[in-house]
């Protein structure tokens, strides 16, 4: 999973660049559907509740309090371009969100993302874990969540270090707590 | 500079693959004078291009052609595409690879005579041992720069380094050190000293890694009797009525057909890729696949066993920053059945950047818990289990009976069941890892089972009798004398050591033998 879950991906698109570009450059180079098959026009992609559903949910699956939603927002981002070009995966999205929307609407009387318990939304989310929805958007959002270098430093990674001259320098034995 | 030889040259040695085994073979074949093309089936990358980026780098040089899996083993579920984590570039996984250079110890050559006969397990003694090697590991280590041999010393330890010997020592452990490794601890044979830059396995930026890429392709090079051709994959290898091979067929950068003739062909593809190419290979003649007589090719495929242990501390440890494996403890390495399990581990260092630590920590995993230990980051330890696995017939590279590759290639399935002797050593070593941990006050331990498994052996064994196996004591085929294997796929046991130094061995120990039999024109 996770940076493996990259093979199937990376292989179909013959995708062979490098770089913390990788990610933005998946989200546009995926099959592009101009037109929706079945009305003619332009799909619209998730609106705008779908979307703060989709956010909240991903934050649920990798709850980090010390992150910001605009960290959530940039992971969610090529799931929602995606669903802008593919009905197919417009319709995966709003469909395991609507089922998360009943699921609290039934439990709580609210729908998913307007939920304060997080155990209401947690109990939600393991009626639906390993189904088409959650794979997708675990298996598509983990990886953008995580190789963000803005993120790094709130975990205590620093990251690259070869224009820094590696880490010779810088800390890697300072260890003195042993 | 670098030769240039028409297609229908059939004086020359081909090679099929450029890492470990086929970059080191055109060196010392080059070397002796005679005539390499290495047909590579990824791309020339230069040192340049390497990043200190995790994924991008995953995504720029692993080998992502289709493959599927089955059997018990854990990779087949959380993994089911990608049974393997190798490289497709000129360099092989010599540019991935952690740089821990171990010799196999004394029993691990001769595993049925000392296990003895275990049920579900198809055990082979090597038809050379320790003793015979030894010269060719000393040549190896020289040639790869190799830290605590041959009088260069060893890289200083890191803070994950002295967090693994802490524990080690508290435990009871004596052999603990950082490792040998073909890294430079100061700049040696024209490469620069490590500056603890922490991404080995994307790649070293500063060349201080050994890896055929960067020594042996181009030495071989210089010498004017090699050509190395990126992006060229071999589809088939073609032999004559006598049952010699001729030539092989591969598709270019272009994807058309090419047929380069050639007087031996030496397979240095690895264990996935090289049975396969001779199960592809089968004709009239050879109907189950060339050199498979025995019907022992694309069997007896194993990967170690391997977990990580993950330890979170109070204190940070910082474990990403210096060289990445450059620790060890090998007190569990030994032969001592008294454990419950034939074979032994060894526990290496294993760090990795918060991106692919959070990404791959626990497979499907979310919720509060798995982001807790993620939250930890800073203060995580991590060691990784690597022991002997034992060859099963049933454990096996097969060509999948109707998915092809973009050439037309069958694509290969790779099964694999952890035999019960794995399991047990697997959890006799998590026991340990926890152990040597907690001994330090780490306050929660974390198991990551097998990842994509680097270290790929067994599919071609070497064997003393043609029967049981593929290849003889210098990997020449049993059944074709001008065909080679030189990669991993030869070994006849997995040892718990990492494989490459091995591979390296074998590669100089074959190029002598080629020659020898090239003199005398027996090949």
């Amino acid at each position: 999973m996770g940076l493996f879950d990259w093979a199937g991906k990376l292989s179909r698109r013959g995708f062979l660049a490098g770089g913390a570009a990788t990610i933005a450059a998946v989200a546009v180079t995926g099959p592009t559907i101009l037109a929706d098959p079945q009305n003619g026009a332009a799909p619209a992609g998730l609106n705008a509740e779908e979307s703060r559903a989709l956010l909240k949910f991903v934050r649920d699956l990798f709850p980090h309090d010390r992150l910001e939603d605009v960290f959530y927002a940039k992971a969610i981002a090529p799931l929602q371009e995606e669903a802008v070009k593919n009905s197919s995966t417009r319709e995966l999205l709003a469909g395991g969100i609507a089922r998360l929307n009943a699921s609290t609407l039934a439990s709580a009387g609210k729908a998913y993302a307007d939920v304060a318990d997080e155990s209401v939304r947690v109990a939600a989310i393991k009626q639906i874990e390993g189904g088409a929805f959650f794979t997708k958007v675990h298996g598509d959002t983990i990886t953008p969540l995580y190789n963000q270098p803005d993120l790094w430093p709130k975990f205590g990674y620093e990251g690259p270090s070869s224009a820094l001259g590696g880490y010779i320098h810088r800390g890697f034995n300072d260890l003195d707590w042993l | 500079m670098a030769a240039k030889f028409d297609l229908n040259d059939s004086s020359v040695v081909v090679i099929i693959g450029s890492g470990a085994g086929g970059g080191t073979l055109a060196n010392e074949l080059a070397r002796k004078g005679i005539s390499v093309v290495v047909l590579e089936a990824g791309r020339r990358m230069e040192m340049a291009e390497f990043k200190n980026d995790e994924i991008g780098m995953f995504g720029a040089f692993t080998w992502l052609d289709p493959r599927t899996t089955s059997g018990s083993w854990y990779v087949t579920k959380t993994s089911p595409d990608l049974p393997v984590w190798t490289c497709k570039l000129v360099g092989g996984t010599t540019v991935h690879w952690g740089a821990c250079a171990l010799r196999f110890q004394e029993h691990e050559f001769k595993t049925r005579t000392r296990y003895g006969a275990i049920a579900g397990a198809n055990l082979l003694d090597w038809p050379i041992d320790l003793k015979e090697l030894a010269p060719y590991y000393d040549r190896a280590e020289l040639r790869m720069g190799v830290t605590g041999t041959h009088g260069i010393p060893r890289l200083p330890a890191s803070n994950h380094g002295k967090v693994l010997f802490a524990g080690a020592k508290k435990l009871g452990y004596t052999k603990y050190e950082t490792t040998n490794m073909a890294i430079n601890p100061v700049p040696r044979d024209g490469r620069a000293g490590c500056q603890q830059t922490g991404f080995c396995v994307q790649g070293c930026t500063f060349g201080a890694k050994w890896s055929t890429l960067h020594i042996d392709i181009p030495q071989a090079e210089a010498t004017g009797k090699a050509e190395v051709r990126p992006e060229s994959q071999v589809l088939r290898i073609e032999h004559d009525a006598s049952g010699k091979v001729t030539g092989v067929v591969y598709a270019d950068a272009a994807g058309n057909l090419q047929r380069q003739k050639a007087r031996i062909v030496a397979l240095a593809a690895n264990s996935i890729e090289s049975p396969r190419l001779l199960l592809n290979s089968s004709s009239s003649k050879f109907p189950q696949g060339l050199a498979n007589s025995s019907g022992q090719v694309g069997k007896n495929y194993m990967r170690h066993m391997t977990s990580t242990v993950f330890a979170i501390f109070d204190k940070p440890v910082h474990m990403y920053r210096g060289t990445a494996q450059s620790g060890i403890v090998m007190d569990e390495a030994r032969l001592d059945t008294k454990r419950g399990f034939v074979g032994g581990y060894q526990m290496e260092l294993l760090p990795q950047g918060l991106p692919s630590f959070a990404t791959n920590l626990v497979p499907g995993g979310w919720g509060r818990d798995r982001a807790s230990i993620i939250d930890s980051y800073a203060n995580i330890a991590g060691v990784w289990l690597v022991g002997e696995d034992l060859p099963r017939e049933t454990n096996r590279i097969t060509l999948h009976p109707n998915r092809k590759d973009k050439f037309g290639m069958p694509i290969p399935n790779v099964h694999s069941d952890d035999h019960p002797n794995d399991l047990a050593m697997q959890k006799h070593a998590l026991a340990q890892a926890d152990a040597l941990y907690k001994s330090i006050g780490a306050k929660r331990t974390v198991h990551r089972l097998p990842f994509p498994s680097t270290h790929n052996m067994g599919t071609n064994r070497m064997s003393e009798k043609p029967a049981d196996g593929v290849v003889n004591r210098f990997g020449q085929t049993h059944d074709i004398k001008n065909l080679f294997v030189s990669d991993g796929s030869q070994f006849t046991s997995s040892g718990g050591e990492n494989p490459t130094l091995t591979i390296v061995a074998l590669a100089i120990r074959q190029a002598e033998h080629i020659a020898g039999q090239m003199s005398k024109g027996e090949i």
